[in-house]
């Protein structure tokens, strides 16, 4: 019989985490969450230095003990309830980045009685306790995925509100007129007639600015980065070029053609866009079986390509064999590779992957080229924001345009719903699934 | 009285009582209404009026189920109107004036034609408890009634004052003696009590009243009436009235600011919270101060008495005041004031502290209806007593049916319930349509369509006596079908024909078709009706029953949907003894409001004031674990 998970009691429960990524770095900062008085009880135990009341928010070097046994000396922070990031009592530590530390300090605090954090779990209390609403705790997610600046610009203007700002405006004027609509049906005798084309035109203009937020808002944040592909002949200096884009020897370069077999992708930062790169076998019939796989991979991957960049040897002439493989690869940039073996200054673009020539200005062309990949909004929002946006404008214009009350005042209740649900006052089971299935550990 | 083993007992003989015992009667409970004054059955104590806006509604929705005060008022009005009636069925609002001894006396009719119902006189002192139940009450001469259920509708009679000026006298209603004891024991079994007060305006002679300087407010030339019992009988029954319409001015305002020290509401006398929509004069004067003029509409009380009611002009000025500022109005120069406004201030019941059946969480057997609740007006009265008659019936275990509770898109009446018990209420509560956010499936035409079949189902109805209701639904819904049916060619003779009616006809369509129109009322294509369809344009409210189904259908399809989507949401039942407490990520507070409140349905949480919409998501979040595990 399958164990029962224990129904747990767990809200009282004192939680821990990293807050950092695994691997090894300068800092790593473990927080614990938990009721007053229990989270600092688990931090003493491991930083038995820390007083029974610690000033609030001021950064104590402590030493830190795991396993009978001195582990650490670092920075220690005390948020008391409510002001904390989840709204209960914080403590923060900052240890050095080594994984053994954290791991050991993981433990102790388990010994101390806290326990691993579930996914989301430091933000849900964060939700619960009225630090967040639902449109900055999906900012957070998004925030913590962020790989790209742009990205990071547009969660980062969530967590921060911005878009529960505009769209509570709109809501605050809909009640309003809600209320209006509401006073001249159950009071006709109070409120005389109704300025029906004033109440039209309000209408018209906060559907307009909705609108206007829609077009305003970016689109999901990236979360596919656009992918580069580097195509061409055998020996066109493919290989080279991938290894200097990525500041590292990825891939194996050898003189010999038809090197490479397969398709190697890496993430790199081209400029401010994380890009996927993608090296593939040289372009060419061939009668080696694996070769030829090979060939079709590359076929594949340069048509999927966000961004194709097609690599000539600039110590050749453009061959017979490269118009023709051009001419069955959707557009693409050619890049003269090798220009420290030939002098470079030739029409198209040049580059030397050995001497960094013309580096420069490939990254910049790369990154002009994908910047249409993007949507560059003003406005952070997620999918689910810009549905509601669109659901609230088609609320809105039915109710302009409709002439009875009661009809109005329906449409106008359901523009405020979607507009809710943006904010969280109309969450749903669902929606918060959705949204904190993003989550990992220690957010 | 006191030997018998009662079922039901119903304490209190006004519009929430009257029903009250009325259903448990019908639902085969042997019942005993105990009142002060056994004469003064279904009385009025203010305006002489049944229905309005929302409260119209709720006369259908208690009609539908069976109830008194439909009927009554039907044979008893003076004068019938449809409020809103060009804003469209969701909001139009049936009311009447009513001659107000005869409309006791009807109540007291139709109370007394009730088998099993017995109407006894007595004021109730204590509650007896046994095993943690109702047991019976305990009458202030000593007497000891046993009953399985009891219902409370004790109207503005607990502890009540009545204050006119800077006097005070004990009283439940003018003339009436307050109940005094029974705060005390509800007190006594844990209950929070609050203190409210509800106004009344002076009424006048009608001899004394100049109403050629008054505008005429006569009724509507074709009534229509409110139960659909009054279809078989005349109506209207009585002579129909006008009444007139007058205003306040600036020297009544200015003889009113003069007085305000004089007025217990603002000298601090008054201690209970006044309703914000039916201010008194004093209130209206002081709060909206730039109004030059208020209205006052002058209201006979009945056909047989010249006693007039003022309308708007409710305050607990001195009657020397009062005098003055009436006689300050246009048309009551010289009125002769027979009884002056007063102010009653009384106890009422927190009504959090019940459940959505209106029984007491404190008592189990004794439930509240009415004005005890926190509710002002008769409809609302009217519509609790009919739930608690119900519940007090199935209570006392003689009624072997579910709990009766009605939902927020089923009727005003479970939209009020919710309200109450959910959020609880800091002054009289009273019905608008802004309160159902499902009001355009709440009209007073779909009352019988929604709840005929539910008191049925719950024994308030035989089928026979629901015949004619469920027998016009299916005529209404045939009408419609033919309408859909009888197709219209644009041919020149049809077009010259509606052409001369002025109806204009260029594509093929059907009846039903032009009777969507918004601007083509249903006379203008009666000849054409009956031309195709036989016998459509003979009940003209059908008529336009179908009309206005036909015009909003494809807006009801849709709130219905929302309804339901709201309700699979909403409707997720939360268990009894959940326990708040444990759950991750409550705040204090919202558990506090949850285990005070123990709402049924996800959706009942989430209207409870401090709990909010993350809290209730995490609500669902756990239940739908909980379940997960359960099953698992």
């Amino acid at each position: 019989m399958r164990a029962l998970v224990a129904d747990p009691d767990d809200s009282q429960d004192v939680i821990v985490a990293p807050a950092t990524p695994p691997g090894v770095s300068a800092v790593a900062v473990l927080r614990l969450s938990g009721p007053a008085g229990r989270a600092l009880a688990v931090a003493r135990r491991l930083a038995p230095q820390l007083p029974e009341r610690p000033p609030p928010r001021e950064a104590l070097l402590c030493r830190l003990v795991a396993d009978g046994r001195e582990v650490d000396e670092a920075l220690v922070l005390f948020f008391p309830a409510p002001r904390s990031s989840t709204g209960e009592e914080v403590v923060e530590l900052h240890p050095h980045g080594s994984p053994a530390i954290v791991e050991a300090l993981l433990a102790a605090a388990r010994e101390a009685g806290a326990r691993p954090a579930r996914p989301g779990e430091f933000t849900r209390r964060a939700l619960a306790h009225g630090k967040l609403d639902l449109a900055q705790a999906e900012g957070i997610a998004a925030l913590a995925a962020a790989e790209d600046r742009g990205v990071a610009r547009r969660a980062f203007g969530l967590v921060q509100g911005e878009l529960t700002r505009r769209v509570t405006a709109v809501r605050e004027e809909l009640l309003d007129a809600l209320a209006e609509l509401e006073a001249t049906l159950d009071f006709p005798e109070d409120m005389g007639l109704r300025d029906a084309a004033g109440t039209a035109g309000r209408l018209f203009e906060l559907k307009r600015i909705l609108l206007e937020l829609l077009a305003g808002s970016a689109g999901a944040p990236a979360e596919r980065r656009p992918v580069v592909v580097l195509a061409g002949r055998p020996n066109a200096g493919k290989s080279t070029l991938f290894n200097a884009l990525l500041g590292r020897d990825r891939v194996i370069v050898t003189p010999v053609p038809g090197t490479t077999r397969d398709a190697v992708a890496e993430t790199v930062r081209i400029g401010e866009r994380s890009v996927r790169l993608v090296d593939t076998a040289g372009l060419r019939s061939t009668d080696d079986q694996v070769e030829r796989i090979g060939v079709d991979v590359a076929r594949r991957a340069a048509a999927g390509a966000d961004l194709l960049l097609y690599l000539v040897d600039g110590r050749a002439p453009a061959s017979e064999e490269d118009v023709a493989a051009l001419e069955t690869l959707r557009p693409a940039v050619v890049v003269r590779t090798k220009s420290d073996l030939w002098g470079g200054g030739e029409e198209g673009l040049a580059v030397s992957a050995e001497t960094g020539e013309g580096m420069d200005a490939l990254r910049r062309l790369v990154a002009e080229r994908l910047s249409g990949t993007e949507c560059e909004g003003e406005l952070p929002a997620l999918e689910r924001h810009r549905q509601a946006l669109a659901a609230a404008a088609e609320a809105l214009a039915e109710a302009a345009a409709l002439s009875e009350e009661p009809l109005m005042a329906a449409a106008l209740r359901r523009a405020l719903h979607a507009l809710g649900e943006i904010t969280g006052e109309t969450a749903s089971e669902e929606l918060l699934d959705r949204i904190f299935a993003r989550f990992c550990i220690g957010k | 009285m006191t030997g018998t083993r009662w079922d039901v007992i119903v304490v209190g003989g006004g519009h929430a009582g009257c029903e009250a015992a009325a259903a448990a009667a019908r639902l085969g409970c042997r019942t005993l209404l105990v009142t002060s004054e056994p004469s003064a059955l279904g009385r009025m104590s203010c305006n002489p009026a049944i229905g309005g806006l929302a409260k119209g509604q709720v006369v259908r929705e208690v009609d539908a189920l069976g109830g008194l005060m439909g009927l009554a008022a039907d044979r008893t009005g003076i004068q019938f109107k449809v409020l809103n009636a060009s804003r469209g069925p969701a909001v139009r609002g049936l009311r009447c004036q009513s001659d107000k001894a005869l409309y006791s006396a009807e109540v007291a009719r139709l109370v007394a034609g009730l088998p099993g119902l017995e109407v006894a006189r007595g004021t109730v002192a204590a509650l007896s408890v046994e095993s943690g139940r109702l047991a019976g009450l305990v009458l202030e001469d000593g007497s000891e009634l046993a009953c399985g259920a009891a219902v409370l509708t004790s109207g503005t009679f607990l502890r009540g004052l009545v204050h006119v000026g800077d006097r005070r006298s004990e009283a439940g209603r003018w003339g009436e003696p307050p109940a005094v004891s029974l705060s005390g024991a509800l007190q006594g079994l844990g209950l929070r009590l609050g203190r409210m007060k509800t106004g009344t305006p002076p009424r006048v002679r009608r001899d004394s009243l100049d109403f050629a300087r008054m505008q005429r407010a006569p009724g509507d030339p074709s009534p229509s009436a409110f139960s659909y019992r009054s279809r078989g009988e005349r109506f209207p029954a009585l002579p129909q009235v006008d009444c007139h319409l007058t205003h306040t001015n600036a020297r009544v305002h200015e003889l009113i600011r003069r007085s305000l020290h004089l007025s217990p509401l603002y000298s601090g006398a008054i201690v209970g919270r006044g309703p914000r929509y039916c201010p008194s004069i004093e209130d209206k004067v002081v709060r909206f101060a730039e109004r030059e003029r208020h209205q006052v509409f002058v209201e006979p009380e009945g056909l047989s008495t010249d006693w007039t009611y003022l309308n708007g002009l409710s305050m607990s000025l001195p009657p020397d005041v009062q005098e003055a500022i009436v006689r300050a109005i246009p048309g009551l120069e010289r009125a002769e004031i027979l009884r002056p406004a007063y102010a009653v201030e009384y106890d009422m019941v927190y009504p959090e502290q019940l459940d959505d059946t209106l029984q007491t969480r404190a008592l189990p057997g004794l439930f509240l209806a009415g004005q005890i609740n926190g509710t002002s007006g008769y409809e609302e009265a009217a519509g609790q007593g009919v739930v608690a008659g119900v519940n007090a019936g199935i209570a006392c275990g003689r009624v072997a049916k579910p709990p009766f509770v009605l939902g927020r898109a089923e009727a005003y009446i479970g939209v009020m319930v919710d309200d109450l018990v959910t959020l609880g209420t800091e002054e009289p509560y009273r019905l608008l349509t802004s309160r159902a956010e499902h009001r355009l499936l709440l009209s007073a035409d779909s009352a019988y369509a929604r709840l005929t079949p539910k008191a049925i189902a719950w024994g308030l109805m035989s089928e026979a006596e629901a015949a004619p209701i469920l027998q016009r639904e299916e005529r209404v819904a045939r009408l419609s079908r033919a309408l859909e049916e009888a197709r219209l060619c644009p041919d020149a003779g049809t077009v010259a024909r509606l052409g001369g009616a002025g109806i204009a006809l260029s594509e093929e369509t059907t009846l039903a078709g032009l009777l969507r129109r918004p601007e083509l009322p249903a006379e203008r294509l009666l000849p054409f009706l009956e031309e195709l369809v036989p016998g459509a344009g003979r009940d003209r409210e059908e008529l336009e029953r179908v009309q206005g189904d036909l015009r909003y259908a494809a807006f009801l399809e849709r709130e219905r949907e929302t309804a339901r989507r709201l309700a699979v949401a909403g409707g997720r039942r939360i268990p009894e003894d959940f326990p708040y407490r444990g759950q991750p990520g409550l705040s204090a507070e919202a558990v506090e409001k949850l285990e005070r409140h123990r709402p049924r349905t996800i959706g009942q949480a989430g209207r409870i004031p401090g709990v909010t919409p993350a809290a209730v998501a995490l609500l669902l979040a756990r239940l739908t674990l909980r379940g997960r595990q359960a099953s698992s």
